[in-house]
């Protein structure tokens, strides 16, 4: 049965062990066109993407619009996918969060994505809470997010989320370059501790 | 290079976070295919940016599937990229390269070709030049030698000359030399007595001309010498002339005889008072 090896993937990605022999299938499948197989990667990765979009748009509509090109941009250029350079969640998530921010960009209505304010950042969650599927995995890692000092969580979300440069982020939080380099290579080293404990 | 360090730079980070220029991206690519520490590390700060996007997991309307699962074309493979010729495709992109990389090369070794042979004729003239300048040199020299040995000569018979006393006669040769004709320079204070032959024959190996002075009517030798070509030579001979009332010059056997030979009697002239 088709599903079972992307069952078996998923198991994989749970918990966090890349398998390079059920992606490189999983991608081969793509490759051929399999709708199953895009099915599988849209259920897998969509909401993750979306969250991303969102983050950076801020928007429900124009980030819907954006993941369905997201996702066509993934399906035409999956040939460019080179598995020895980075993960596919990776590379997907670079496509997502690249096109998100050039759209913001190119509009130009509202400046840089600013940091979000609590309110918001609730309204998100209680929103991803009230999704029909809630996925505890999911809730397992915001927890350990939240564990995350708040200057480092604010300097991430203003790079990865705002598109914003080392540079763009200094003078927006008015420190000195280095400090914002320091507290950015800080903030991912202690998540990675975070996630491995 | 450091490995170690260049991962604590936090270039990995920057490059995780999108946060890099072009050329640093191309650089983080470059080296985590080399060095796998980075790639591990890279392939680590990924999962947990991954996280990190998983932590803010928004589930999207179902229209948005609903419209890509109708947009998308599936069941027809896009393999035609991958198996397409490549020969074709190596032949249109490198063959300009390869022209121009040969065009290069060629012009190269010319300009090289032409440089060495501008420096060959370079070296060849200098060589010529050269040649020239020490043929001159060596010229000089040789006329450095002989103003050097002439100069000599007169210094030494004006040494014989400027001392006080010292008196000048003139020896002209007899029948046996017409040509002949010789100055004798006698000193009668220091004893000294030199010759200088301006003209004499030439003898054979075995014989010297030989010098008497003439004490009361009674030859006594003065010395020998050779009848030399070089002017100006000034030959000092070895005897002791106290009293001497004319000179007299004959052809003796080498080494000088303590009597003349008088059938050889070249010249005689009086001392003058």
């Amino acid at each position: 049965m088709k599903f079972s090896i992307f069952g078996s993937l998923n198991i994989h990605l749970v918990k966090r062990q890349s398998s390079l022999v059920s992606e490189s299938v999983l991608i081969e499948k793509l490759t051929q066109r399999d709708q199953q197989a895009f099915q599988w990667l849209y259920d897998q990765y969509s909401p993750a993407l979306y969250g991303v979009v969102l983050r950076i748009i801020r928007d429900d509509e124009q980030s819907s619009d954006l993941l369905q090109d997201i996702f066509v941009k993934i399906w035409k250029n999956l040939d460019a996918y080179d598995a020895s350079k980075g993960r596919l969640f990776t590379w997907m998530l670079n496509i997502a969060r690249n096109t998100a921010i050039d759209s913001l960009r190119s509009r130009k209505t509202q400046p840089f994505a600013a940091i979000r304010t609590d309110e918001e950042n609730v309204h998100i969650v209680d929103r991803q809470h009230n999704t029909e599927q809630p996925n505890p995995d999911h809730i397992g890692i915001k927890e350990i997010v939240n564990q995350l000092r708040p200057e480092r969580k604010q300097l991430i979300d203003l790079v990865y989320f705002g598109g914003y440069t080392h540079e763009e982020a200094a003078e927006e939080l008015n420190l000195p370059l280095g400090t914002v380099k320091t507290r950015v290579r800080a903030a991912l080293q202690e998540l990675k501790q975070l996630f491995k404990s | 290079m450091n490995v170690t360090e260049y991962i604590a730079s936090g270039i990995l980070e920057s490059y995780v976070m999108g946060a890099v220029s072009d050329q640093e991206r191309r650089e983080v690519e470059c080296l985590s295919s080399i060095y796998p520490d980075i790639r591990h590390e890279l392939d680590q700060l990924s999962e947990v940016l991954e996280s990190y996007a998983l932590s803010h997991s928004v589930e999207p309307p179902a229209s948005v599937k609903a419209k890509l699962l109708d947009q998308l074309d599936f069941d027809k493979p896009v393999r035609e990229t991958i198996v397409r010729p490549m020969p074709v495709n190596l032949e249109t992109t490198s063959s300009p390269t390869f022209r121009i990389t040969w065009v290069v090369a060629a012009s190269m070794g010319l300009l090289l070709l032409l440089f060495s042979f501008f420096l060959l004729s370079q070296l060849r003239t200098n060589q010529k030049v050269l040649a020239t300048i020490r043929i001159n040199n060596n010229k000089m020299q040789a006329e450095m030698r002989l103003l050097r040995d002439q100069k000599t000569q007169t210094e030494h018979t004006l040494a014989v000359v400027r001392q006080p006393g010292t008196r000048t006669m003139e020896l002209r040769g007899n029948e046996k030399a017409p040509q002949g004709t010789m100055l004798v320079f006698w000193n009668s204070l220091t004893k000294q007595v030199a010759v200088q032959v301006q003209s004499l024959p030439a003898l054979p190996a075995d014989k010297q001309y030989q010098l008497w002075s003439m004490v009361d009517g009674k030859p006594v030798d003065a010395g020998v010498f050779d009848a030399t070509n070089i002017p100006d030579l000034v030959q000092r001979l070895n005897r002791s002339v106290a009293r001497a009332d004319a000179f007299a010059v004959t052809v003796e056997k080498k080494g000088g005889s303590p009597t003349p030979t008088f059938s050889t009697l070249l010249a005689l002239t009086p001392v003058n008072a």
